[in-house]
């Protein structure tokens, strides 16, 4: 098996006439945290859902585990965890329900695990999706796609919704927990300290193309200057000529 | 719409000629080709300007835009305005449609109250809709039982040939009671204040929730977990369709003087056509998907099935209601006799295993048309693709709006029937081909695909033979003689057994989850 959990070769994708994505390529070694960074708009989520599947390649391809998500949706589906940034878990389902739903799909969920999330998420097992909080619909989406201890896990702008505390604590400990067990963690946001505290991977992408990819250690150290180790945001702005965070939705 | 009244106008105008009357009642029949697009469009109105296209019908909370409740206006203004702008659509509607009616077309229609109606109808929906319920799913009960009363009262009128002052005097005050009711509603839901009725009926719940705990065993596989998604997405909207209706369809059987024969006959085939009927209305919600469905980690071939099997299951809860309230309603009403000792003639006639098959296989027909029309807008519905749902859309009201003048059009012209009934082979064998054609090229596109395997779609072209030839056998059963000949038969079974349409499906699915 390759060592890279994911491959993406030259991908291109076009909406009419905005270019999402042009001549991608990168590979994410097992076991990362790997920071998806970039400006709303910037592609980041175009990217996700090519590696989930839900995209076909306009040109290029997408290998995860070595399978194309396209061809083979079950067998990479069934490895991968995933949290929206629309958190689209259908409201009408109560907690339980959504949690009793989801361990069929996964032979490898873990009972045990997903009873400990769901004491520490604070979630009661009868309230309907459509009546919690934001931060609530987040836990709830982050518990089925930790449950079954997923190989690669997909969060795509998990911070929305969920509270500074919480979203330190929790969303530091789960990747940083994921990690540790050599398990691999995609991570995209446009808050760059949110990435710089867990990330040890950072792909910087901007209108669709990639500016900079490389391990967190070395892009600080290549744009140290003197003693002063600049930010994450900073180096950001250099090369991209805006801040991630302050871009408004396009 | 006016440019459809406009090409018709035209088509009256350059066709039928400048003079010649058309005449709403049969024979001519040329109502539907207004009512069906005046209808459709009337619906949108009622949809659009009640928000109920973004709203949840079913939620306890209101159904107006939370947003709105933002805006720097009063209430009054925010109930008033959009009551205002959808009056003034509906209305708009209909004075166009007279005015044509009335010149090139001469129908003598009339103009004021129909409109008023219109008016008032948009505006009880809006201010029933806009309230907020105490219970789940009350707000559609109150609403098509408030509209239906409203129905009622102008037929009442109208079959007692009210004169039009008195349908306005009617009609006029619902408009500002319908207004206050809108504001009380608005401001109830602009302030927060939900009601909520679920402890007064704790019993109920209790009881659910003891027979829910049943639902905490865990799925046996994948494909049960989805089926059990899938129904309680969809499944029971067909089924709660025809529940509302039905009843009031037999209560027809309650009324004094519809204890003869044809009449009960004729009220039982109205409430037993009711699911086929209800399932085109129905079938376009569950043809949909959503992507939290998509990344499930299933096959697209099963997440058709479990689609599939919860159509079937909807259509055999929807068919036990009608049973049941169909046999309740003859045995109150007293008129189960009636039906009793027609069957027992038709026995007497046909023999009874004859008598038997024939009820079987009629009953067994209308259960499989429900069925198959829940399922035959799947390969539409799940691409995903506006484009192609709002044309088939476009397609099936033109098709609906042109079907009644054709037939009218056939029934009159004897020069027609005889060329038609002298091309039957022809045209079955045509309509044949193109199905095992589009058949075939949807097994070849699943073949490449490699969404279904060699096996499962050598077993589903086997079922669909197995069939066609069952339905066959039946046919030359009940319905062989001298003048059927088999080969007609054979190109009814196969015209009547879903094939190309059920099994584009999974391609559909496959195309919109992977764009």
């Amino acid at each position: 098996m390759s060592d890279s959990v994911i491959t993406v070769s030259e991908l291109t994708r076009r909406f009419g006439a905005t270019t999402a994505l042009a001549s991608v390529s990168l590979s994410m070694p097992r076991g990362a945290v790997y920071g998806l960074v970039g400006a709303n708009g910037a592609g980041k989520t175009t990217l996700i859902k090519h590696v989930l599947g839900l995209l076909r390649p306009e040109s290029g391809s997408v290998r995860v585990f070595g399978l194309d998500p396209v061809a083979d949706p079950v067998a990479v589906l069934s490895r991968i965890g995933y949290l929206s940034e629309e958190n689209d878990v259908p409201g009408w389902m109560r907690i339980d329900e959504l949690i009793r739903y989801s361990r069929a799909f996964y032979p490898a969920w873990d009972d045990a695990y997903a009873e400990e999330l769901r004491r520490t998420f604070a979630l009661d097992p009868a309230a309907k999706i459509k009546n919690l909080s934001k931060g609530q619909k987040a836990r709830a989406g982050l518990l089925i796609a930790l449950a079954y201890r997923p190989e690669l896990l997909v969060l795509d702008e998990p911070s929305s919704g969920l509270d500074p505390i919480v979203r330190r604590d929790i969303l530091g400990a789960v990747i940083r927990t994921i990690a540790d067990e050599g398990r691999t963690v995609l991570f995209s946001s446009h808050l760059l300290d949110e990435v710089e505290q867990v990330a040890d991977h950072v792909t910087m992408i901007n209108e669709g193309k990639i500016v900079l990819s490389a391990t967190l250690a070395v892009i600080k150290e290549s744009h140290r200057v003197g003693d002063r180790v600049p930010s994450l945001d900073e180096i950001f702005v250099a090369r991209v000529g805006t801040s991630a965070g302050s871009t408004p939705e396009t | 719409m006016a440019g459809y009244l406009l090409v018709l106008a035209a088509i009256k105008l350059l066709g039928l000629g400048p003079v010649e009357p058309i005449r709403l009642a049969p024979p001519d029949g040329r109502a539907a080709v207004v009512i069906a697009p005046l209808s459709a469009t009337f619906m949108y109105f009622l949809a659009v300007f009640s928000f109920g296209l973004e709203g949840d019908l079913a939620a306890r909370r209101s159904i107006y835009p939370a947003r709105m409740f933002t805006l720097p206006v009063t209430t009054a203004a925010l109930a008033g305005w959009p009551m205002l702008y959808g009056m003034a659509a509906v209305a708009s509607l209909w004075l166009p449609t007279a005015l044509f009616a009335r010149w090139p077309w001469e129908i003598n229609v009339p103009v004021i109250w129909p409109a008023l109606l219109a008016a008032a109808f948009l505006a009880w929906t809006q201010a029933l809709t806009w309230m907020p319920y105490g219970l789940p799913g009350l707000r559609v009960i109150v609403t098509v039982l408030w509209l239906a009363a409203l129905d009622a009262i102008i037929i009442v009128a109208f079959h007692y040939k009210a004169r039009e002052l008195v349908m306005v005097a009617i009609l006029a005050p619902q408009i500002p009671l319908a207004y206050l009711v809108a504001w009380f509603a608005v401001a109830r839901a602009r302030r927060g204040d939900v009601s909520d009725w679920r402890a007064v009926a704790s019993g109920f719940s209790r009881t659910r929730s003891s027979v829910g705990s049943g639902t905490s065993r865990t799925f046996q596989s994948a494909s049960r977990a989805q089926t059990w998604f899938e129904w309680r997405r969809h499944g029971r909207t067909l089924p709660a369709m025809v529940a509302f209706v039905v009843p009031v369809e037999l209560l027809l059987l309650f009324i004094r003087g519809n204890d003869t024969a044809p009449i009960v006959f004729e009220i039982l085939f109205i409430a037993l056509i009711t699911p086929p009927f209800m399932a085109v209305f129905a079938a376009p919600a569950l043809s949909t998907s959503t992507p939290f469905v998509a990344r499930r980690p299933l096959a697209s071939a099963n997440l058709i099935a479990a689609k599939v099997k919860m159509t079937i299951w909807s259509t055999l809860v929807a068919w036990l209601l009608v049973v049941t309230f169909s046999v309740v309603a003859l045995m109150l009403s007293g008129r189960m006799p009636v039906v009793v000792e027609r069957v027992r003639a038709g026995i007497e006639v046909t023999g009874t295993l004859r008598g038997i098959a024939v009820v079987l296989f009629v009953f067994a027909a209308l259960v499989a048309s429900t069925w198959k029309h829940l399922v035959q807008s799947l390969c539409i519905g799940l691409t995903g693709r506006d484009w192609l749902i709002k044309s088939s859309v476009l397609l099936g009201l033109v098709v609906l709006i042109a079907v009644g003048p054709i037939v009218d059009g056939i029934i009159r012209n004897r020069a027609v029937q005889s060329a038609i009934w002298n091309l039957l082979p022809w045209i079955l064998v045509a309509l044949v081909c193109l199905k095992m054609i589009a058949g075939s090229w949807v097994a070849i596109r699943l073949y490449d695909s490699r969404l279904l395997s060699d096996r499962t779609l050598v077993a589903g072209a086997a079922c669909w033979f197995v069939t066609v030839l069952a339905i066959y056998g039946v046919l030359e059963w009940f319905a062989s003689s001298p003048l059927t000949p088999r080969y007609f038969l054979g190109a009814i079974a196969i015209l009547q057994v879903p094939l190309a349409r059920v099994s584009a499906a999974p391609l559909a699915l496959a195309w919109s989850r992977h764009r």
